[in-house]
């Protein structure tokens, strides 16, 4: 690994968009330095957020930054992640890790043979509520899990990226991969994959998929994704049965302050979760990542986590094309 | 107008009495097999005393009485043999959900009641809800646009406690997958109006109540229907024993231009209870049995045939018995095209 000497810590942000404008504020109220390459909104970035530099190559982002936050497009993490691996620099890598499993499970390998640590953003696991829901499972509120639910519903994305599944993966790929490695977390590793996906015909993008997972210990997830017309609030919910109780939420019935104006607000809250009266998932996130960066404690996520949330992704992939139940191979369950 | 009830194995049939009761129809019942029942389960004339109901110790002695209409509660295998003696009876059907627990039973009672001219209808009260309605307008309307997706649920607690035979796979058919799949499936079947289900997958667990029933107590279930639609239901038993209330049903409705949101049981007051150490749950707002039994005595004083319809009924269970051969399998399951009746 190559180290840079002397400066204050700083992040590498590769991409300048959607979720660039979660992550950057993050690491800036934590005190890190930041450049930012990415091929477009770089400049527009920094200024909104009034913090970091913009720099006009990967080469020379690597070469002035200690760790590299992957912003980009699916399609294009995990060349990203090898080429950081390559450079010595520790990778923190928005969900999913990679477009496919193969690429996933490559980038993980570059990383452990660079010696650099490697986390996926799979923000949902620093989302209070389900912080709240996955402790208490932990310490057997509902005693064995045996039946969840969770659902996601937003505006569909507005960059065409996003709806062209060879590149993003699709909303399955995109948007429950969040819940499927929740589901996992949950109740462990999984056995079986079926999913089914509608996309409404028309210049509506409105699709929804649905997605059944049988764990290995018998427990059942079922997670719904839907991509809604523009203005669609966003929205979450779960629900986790057991032997000995349950456990449930739904984001849009637990609002501390509630103001009736009496306009109609069309304008709903898109493509992220509005996080009010709590500190912000990302900046949870991104403190956990940072404190593992600079030699803590690893966080609650591993590469290895994030490589079995594209596989499950792409089994309910599989199960949308052949229509056919996936079985997932258990050797590949178990951490390497 | 004379209605009779046979057997009161399914609770519903308390329901439904009281419902009759406030219309004014005359009421008999039987509950021959109440003998058979474990200890502490109640039945026969003792319940029928409760209710202020006429009591007959036979299903003959029922029928020579002349009734109208029957409504069957008795435990869901037994439902073919006394729609068949309805039937030849000359008794039109109000015969509790599901119609039966194998589908060759369920073609033979619509057979009985059509040789006969007489009315199969199906216990599916959730479709009598005025939210159910709003649904269904709301979707004619075009305000919800094109139907997409749907996940419904309609998950309670294991009727173990009040009734057995619930858990018996004989009598009932199977667990949670047989009890709650067939609601949700029949709002699908009115929502979605001539759109078949095409392919169905399931698969459940018996994880909850383990050890003490063999039926599963999880399931999740989903349809594929020829419209499009995609459709998911949580069928499981999975409201725990000290919940404050049976159980519930939801179903979200995602659309091109709007996602609804339907909670058949919303209409409550919450609270907590010292004296129970328990949630409060006050149901209000209109009682669906009332709409499903008033319709059914109507369509038999107005000489018309009421929905939902034995063939509802079918439909129905043809995606339950998918589901358990889904289960069986590990893969999803084609629907054999739907026979036409008419």
């Amino acid at each position: 690994m190559s180290v840079r000497s002397g400066g204050n810590y700083t992040i590498g942000m590769v991409g300048a968009g959607g979720i660039a404008n979660s992550h950057l504020p993050s690491w800036l109220s934590l005190g890190a330095d930041l450049v930012v390459f990415s091929l477009e909104g770089a400049p527009e970035l920094v200024r909104r957020h009034g913090g970091g530099s913009v720099v006009g190559s990967l080469d020379q982002l690597l070469d002035a930054c200690d760790a590299v936050d992957v912003c980009t497009p699916t399609y294009t993490h995990a060349e990203i992640v090898c080429r950081a691996a390559a450079a010595g620099r520790q990778v923190f890598c928005e969900k999913p890790l990679a477009r496919t499993s193969v690429d996933a499970r490559a980038a993980i390998d570059a990383c452990v043979q660079a010696g650099v640590q490697l986390y996926p953003g799979h923000v949902v696991r620093y989302f209070p509520e389900f912080v709240a829901m996955h402790d208490a499972v932990r310490a057997g509120a509902v005693g064995e899990v045996a039946v969840q639910r969770f659902s996601r519903t937003g505006s569909a994305p507005s960059q065409p990226w996003f709806l062209d599944e060879t590149l993003s993966g699709g909303l399955v790929m995109d948007q429950s991969i969040h819940d499927l490695d929740f589901a996992r977390w949950n109740a462990g590793e999984v056995a079986t994959v079926f999913a089914r996906q509608t996309i409404a015909p028309g210049p509506d993008v409105v699709r929804s998929c649905q997605v059944i997972l049988t764990h290995s210990n018998g427990a059942l997830s079922y997670v719904s994704g839907t991509w809604a017309r523009p203005g669609t609030t966003f929205r979450t919910r779960f629900e986790v049965a057991g032997t000995n109780g349950l456990l449930q939420h739904d984001s849009r019935d637990h609002q501390p302050l509630m103001v009736d104006g009496g306009v109609v607000d069309d304008s709903g809250t898109g493509l992220l979760p509005a996080t009010p009266f709590v500190e912000s998932p990302y900046l949870t996130e991104i403190r956990e990542i940072y404190t593992a960066f600079r030699g803590g404690p690893p966080p609650r996520v591993t590469a290895e986590d994030g490589y079995q949330a594209v596989r499950i992704a792409e089994a309910a992939v599989a199960s949308l094309s052949t229509g056919r139940a996936i079985q997932l191979d258990p050797e590949e369950g178990v951490v390497r | 107008m004379k209605i009779a009830i046979m057997s009161f194995a399914h609770l519903h049939a308390v329901s439904y009495v009281r419902c009759l009761q406030a219309l004014g129809v005359e009421l008999t019942a039987s509950d021959p097999d109440h003998v058979d029942r474990p200890a502490g389960e109640a039945g026969g004339p003792a319940l029928a005393a409760e209710l202020g109901v006429p009591y007959v110790d036979s299903y003959a002695e029922l029928l020579e009485g002349k009734p109208d209409g029957v409504v069957v509660c008795s435990e869901n295998a037994k439902h073919r043999e006394l729609v068949e003696l309805a039937a030849a009876a000359g008794a039109h059907v109000l015969c509790e959900k599901p119609i039966a627990t194998t589908l060759a039973d369920a073609r033979a009672m619509i057979d009985a009641c059509a040789a006969s001219n007489v009315n199969l209808m199906i216990a599916y009260p959730v479709r009598f809800s005025p939210a159910f309605a709003a649904l269904k307008g709301s979707l004619e309307s075009g305000a919800l646009g094109t139907p997409v997706a749907v996940t419904g649920t309609n998950n309670g607690q294991i009727p173990l406690d009040q009734r057995a035979w619930f858990v018996d796979p004989e009598l009932a058919g199977g667990g949670s997958l047989t009890d709650h799949t067939v609601h949700v499936a029949d709002l699908l079947d009115s929502l979605f109006d001539s759109a078949r289900a095409s392919s169905v997958y399931a698969t459940t667990n018996k994880i909850m109540h383990a050890g003490k029933v063999e039926v599963e107590t999880g399931g999740l279930v989903s349809i594929r229907y020829d419209n499009g639609v995609s459709a998911t239901i949580d069928c499981s038993w999975s409201k725990p024993p000290s919940y404050p209330t049976w159980g519930g049903l939801t179903l979200q409705l995602v659309g091109t231009r709007g996602i609804a949101d339907m909670d058949a049981f919303s209409q409550r007051v919450d609270g907590h209870s010292e004296s129970t150490g328990n949630g409060v749950w006050l149901s209000y707002g209109t009682n669906s049995d009332a709409v499903l039994v008033a319709e059914f005595v109507s369509s038999i004083a107005e000489g018309r045939a009421p929905q939902p319809d034995g063939e509802v009924g079918y439909r129905t269970l043809q995606i339950v018995a998918a589901g358990y051969e889904s289960v069986r399998t590990g893969q999803p399951v084609s629907l054999a095209p739907i026979r036409s009746e008419t």
